[in-house]
């Protein structure tokens, strides 16, 4: 008896090393890298600060109590929760039917599959050029086809409604194909013989995807979630490259507020409080979700 | 039988037209790229975006690449091989026990990676930028290479702790009783089994590095330690860009993550895994 | 013994002799390295420093020609002064700020950096990143800078910077072929400019080519309107505190850009198109469009573009009067300061008069000037542009050299979040998604909270 407990203890303390010497390079990376600055961003956030000068003012929490109040803030923050509702709701569908048309068809489609995947390349800088000629109000692609359908011209980008969804459109565009190969090599990953049994058991492909390929796809789908939600919520490079946030504010969001109040109009202090804030809404949704979700990678055998 | 084939047959013609739009969809904004690097800039505003170039000479790419492209490319390449190789290789040893142990810290663990994915990265430019001139990496590409290995871990551990918790547990047991220990089971069972998760990785971050910008232009001066993405804004004058010379840097910036998406997508395929368990 | 001691003779006869290079206008081309038979416009004490430093500068040029004018001035001066390493580094435009304020907040700022004057250089005065220079302004250097360019270099009554990259003006361009074709005359006045429109919709043109995305470019109208009505004055109360941003000056430009829009004398979804991506130029250059007022580096953007095209077709006028008004009408918006070099050199006076020298004798010499002309660029002194050749260029600079005051831009001269607030409530006028009077109570709040 005492055997067996010891042997438990002595094997619980090998995992414990084997852990610690497994995880340490990657925790000490993102200290220096990534917890190091969240600290400094929570204190100068207490600060007055225009991000230059050598003296900074201590204001306690007034930076974030403007923050509460601030209605440019909230205001992106909205926009940044459509963004992640519909990056949710359009991203993963649609990367999930690619990858399972690929995944069906084999080689024979490869040809498919890498231009599917070209939008991931593209540079925002590319992206932003191509679109605004793409969606513009005279000549553009969505006005001629209104056009040859009897309507009018589409102001995409230049009106405050239709603009946000325009470059939730676009954004969409450009990650898909990172899902999609994502869920491709999810599928890579089921294990070839319950795919030929359940073929040679008569399923057909809707079946197969339904009660097989779904299923075991789902723990995959989940953090794909988590992924698109955090991508969404801290989103920045389009939006300021397709519209600087216009017009007027309509399409800010929490990171182009932070990014302008930061580095252009010398608030470093207040742009440290909408970054922390910032932080600490993508984290608590980020983990909420992950406990509404549950099954995520790490919780299956608990 | 002969009213499920007719259905499947229907089904199959559904997806292939699907298929055709979405190639459309990804191909047309690739190829206005393409067309519009051949053309000159009067030429392209005056005939509009959508045209074919007057003349199909790579006069742009002719200028791109005496001007120095080439730094700028190898810069990045050595840049993206070791971000990825140190990359690849941490995250791989991070997600083993994530994904396969049971310890106590591990619920918190992996909540810290998960609120470090929350972090926006423009508030890390300036510490960062700080330690950079303290270690003297500054203006060097070795500078680069801390912050992106960083930023990818937190979403690449989670990418591959969702990829390595589908491993068969049984895979793991058996090389235990066999009396291989963590260390090598890691190695010989779990790290072979990885490979389209790390694939999948490879491909995203590569694409990431390769076209990261932010600390690209805050940690680096000089164009001895400049990547791909500071090509673009050194093409870019105070008023005015030269969009046709922009846009033949980005394809050429873009042909060899298309090669090497290419070459790693074969990982993705199904029956690579199997083959992999069974030798 | 005596070699050192020869040396030590040598050396200061040779900062004796660099005293001399004085600070003159004409100085420039090949000083042959220390030596200049010129007489010293400054006091003893001032020169290039002999001994052996290095200065960072940091300037935006990363593109032809600006680019090769630049690294030709710092190239003459090290010639010049072999002691003396010029580090110089070019950043594109767009992320130059950013970078300027992370390596500034890191205690890492270049020594001699650009700037375009107005709220940015005042932050970075207050923050102890600039050096007053009003002293050897006043003994080292006898260039006649346009007023306006040295009253845009001061803050609290002292000059802080070196103005050298041109003066930039704004004012319309248009398709004299497409004038002459319908038999349109230069208009002189606000009405004239509205008639002048309804000829060219009903011969089917957009009257002006506008790409209000990175609404700067409606601005531009917002401003000549708002300056035409009220001059200078009602802006620098509204700014002071003493009027407001809701005073008529204010409303006029707000109510007649929308009446402009409505007219439909702006191409569809003005707000959508990109001036970057070249969007207003395609308009003009497509000849669906007649004008557009925009800023002088136009002129350089489109010869650059297609010369022959540009010289054929394009021409100039200035924003028309406002034959209503009582107020001075010649009034150019615009920067008379360009790019303005500032200095981050403390308690070194030797080092600080070597980077002054680089940027009043190196930059700002003949060779310098000539060249900026050449490529359609003025600098910003008294009497330069009487030689420019291009066309648009003479006439810009003839409004600049009878201008009562410049106006410079507002979000380069108001606290930046003050001028984000402007551009944002003026596209919204543009959009008609604001009344006039909520955008410019929306400004003035903007203004008062800051």
């Amino acid at each position: 008896m005492k055997k067996i407990a010891s042997l438990v203890q002595s094997r619980q303390r090998s995992v414990r090393i084997a852990a610690t010497v497994f995880l340490a390079p990657v925790i000490i990376i993102m200290a220096v890298f990534i917890i190091y600055p969240i600290v400094s961003t929570f204190s100068i956030s207490l600060f007055d600060w225009n991000g230059i000068s050598k003296d900074r003012e201590f204001i306690g929490l007034e930076n974030w109590k403007m923050l509460i109040h601030d209605r440019v803030f909230w205001f992106a923050f909205k926009n940044n929760l459509t963004l992640m509702v519909c990056s949710i709701g359009i991203q993963i569908p649609v990367a999930i039917a690619l990858a399972t048309f690929l995944d069906g068809a084999g080689r024979k489609v490869n040809f498919f599959k890498v231009v599917w995947f070209l939008p991931l390349l593209m540079s925002s800088v590319a992206i932003g050029f191509l679109f605004s000629y793409a969606l513009a109000t005279t000549g553009g692609i969505v006005t001629t086809i209104s056009q040859s359908l009897g309507g009018g011209k589409v102001d995409l980008l230049g009106r405050a409604p239709q603009a946000l969804y325009a470059v939730i459109s676009v954004v969409a565009w450009q990650y898909i194909p990172f899902y999609m190969v994502y869920f491709l090599a999810g599928y890579g990953n089921i294990d070839i013989n319950i795919y030929e049994a359940s073929i040679i058991d008569g399923a057909t492909r809707g079946q197969y995807f339904l009660h097989i390929g779904l299923p075991l796809l789902s723990p995959m789908i989940k953090s794909a979630c988590i992924l698109s939600l955090i991508g969404s919520l801290k989103y920045f490079d389009l939006i300021y490259a397709m519209t600087g946030g216009g017009p007027g504010t309509a399409t800010e969001l929490m990171a182009t507020y932070m990014y302008k109040l930061s580095f252009s109009h010398f608030k470093m202090g207040y742009g440290s409080t909408t970054a922390a804030g910032m932080f600490i809404l993508v984290t608590g949704f980020a983990l909420m979700m992950q406990t509404i979700l549950k099954g995520n990678g790490s919780s299956n055998d608990e | 039988m002969n009213n499920s084939r007719v259905k499947s047959n229907i089904a199959w013609t559904v997806a292939g037209i699907l298929a055709v739009f979405w190639f459309m969809i990804t191909a047309i904004p690739f190829l206005f790229m393409v067309i519009n690097s051949f053309k000159g800039q009067f030429e392209m505003l005056q005939k509009g975006v959508f045209d074919l170039p007057d003349s199909w000479f790579p006069t742009n790419f002719i200028g791109v690449l005496e001007n120095g492209f080439l730094s700028y490319f190898f810069n990045s390449v050595i840049l993206l091989a070791i971000c990825l190789t140190i990359l690849l290789f941490i995250t791989a040893c991070a997600s083993y026990p994530l994904s396969r142990m049971k310890f106590k810290l591990r619920g918190p663990t992996y909540a810290l990676i998960v609120a470090c994915m929350s972090i926006p990265i423009h508030v890390t430019l300036i510490p960062i930028f700080k330690m950079s001139t303290v270690i003297r990496t500054y203006d060097s590409i070795f500078a680069l290479i801390g912050p992106y290995v960083a930023f990818a871990i937190p979403i690449s551990c989670y990418i591959l702790t969702t990829f390595m918790t589908s491993i068969p547990a049984s895979l793991e047991e058996s090389a235990e009783i066999n009396g291989c220990g963590k260390f090598r089971t890691f190695f010989h069972i779990i790290l072979p089994l990885s490979k389209p998760g790390l694939s999948t990785l490879a491909i995203y971050n590569g694409v990431a590095i390769w076209n990261e910008f932010a600390f690209a232009n805050t940690l680096t001066q000089s164009r001895k330690a400049q990547t791909l993405p500071l090509a673009i804004s050194a093409f870019k004058g105070e008023h005015s860009m030269n969009i046709p010379v922009i846009m033949s840097v980005l394809v050429l910036t873009v042909l060899p993550m298309i090669i090497l998406f290419i070459i790693l997508q074969e990982k993705l395929v199904r029956g690579l895994m199997a083959g992999a368990v069974k030798g | 013994m005596a070699v050192r001691k020869f040396v030590v003779f040598l050396l200061s006869a040779l900062i004796v002799l660099a005293f001399t290079t004085g600070c003159s206008k004409n100085s420039g081309g090949d000083k042959g390295a220390t030596v200049s038979s010129e007489t010293s416009t400054g006091s003893a004490g001032f020169g290039v420093s002999s001994k052996k430093l290095t200065i960072t500068l940091w300037d935006i040029a990363t593109e032809d020609p600006t680019k090769g004018i630049q690294e030709r001035a710092v190239e003459r001066f090290m010639t010049a002064y072999p002691n003396i390493t010029v580090d110089n580094t070019h950043i594109q435009n767009d992320t130059y700020k950013q970078k300027l304020i992370i390596s500034m907040s890191s205690g890492q700022c270049p020594d001699m950096y650009i700037h375009w004057g107005g709220g940015p250089m005042n932050e970075y005065i207050d923050s102890g990143f600039a050096v007053p220079i009003t002293d050897l302004m006043k003994e080292h250097c006898d260039i006649p800078f346009l007023d306006a360019a040295i009253a845009q270099s001061m803050y609290k009554g002292d000059i802080y910077a070196v103005p050298f990259g041109g003066i930039g003006g704004s004012g319309i361009f248009y398709n004299k072929t497409i004038f002459n074709k319908l038999g349109l005359g230069v208009p002189g006045t606000i009405a004239e400019l509205e008639a002048t429109c309804e000829t060219l919709k009903k011969a089917g043109y957009i009257p002006f080519s506008l790409a209000n995305q990175n609404k700067w470019t409606g601005s531009m109208y917002f401003m000549y309107l708002a300056t035409r009505y009220g001059g200078v004055d009602e802006f620098n109360a509204a700014v002071d505190g003493t009027g407001s941003f809701e005073s008529p000056a204010f409303q006029y430009a707000g109510e007649k850009i929308q009446q402009w829009v409505r007219a439909g004398y702006f191409p569809d979804g003005v707000n959508s198109l990109n001036t970057d991506d070249g969007q207003d130029r395609q308009l003009i250059y497509t000849e669906e469009a007649a004008m557009m007022l925009h800023g002088s580096w136009q002129a350089a953007s489109m010869r650059n573009d297609n010369e022959e095209w540009y010289v054929k077709n394009m021409d100039y006028f200035r924003f028309p009067n406002l034959a209503s008004s009582d107020k001075p009408q010649n009034i150019v918006v615009g920067t008379s300061i360009g790019n303005g070099f500032s200095f981050n050199i403390h308690n070194d006076q030797d080092k600080l008069n070597s980077a002054f020298i680089l940027a009043t004798q190196y930059f700002n010499d003949d060779t310098y000037n000539s060249e900026q002309l050449a490529t359609g660029r003025i600098p910003s002194i008294k009497g330069m542009g009487d030689t420019i050749e291009d066309h648009c260029m003479q006439k810009i600079w003839a409004d600049f050299s009878s201008a009562s005051n410049v106006q410079l831009w507002y979000d380069q001269y108001l606290p930046p979040a003050v001028g984000e607030a402007h551009k944002n409530t003026c596209q919204e006028i543009f959009g008609l998604t604001k009344t006039p009077a909520q955008a410019n109570a929306e400004l003035n709040k903007a203004m008062r909270d800051n």
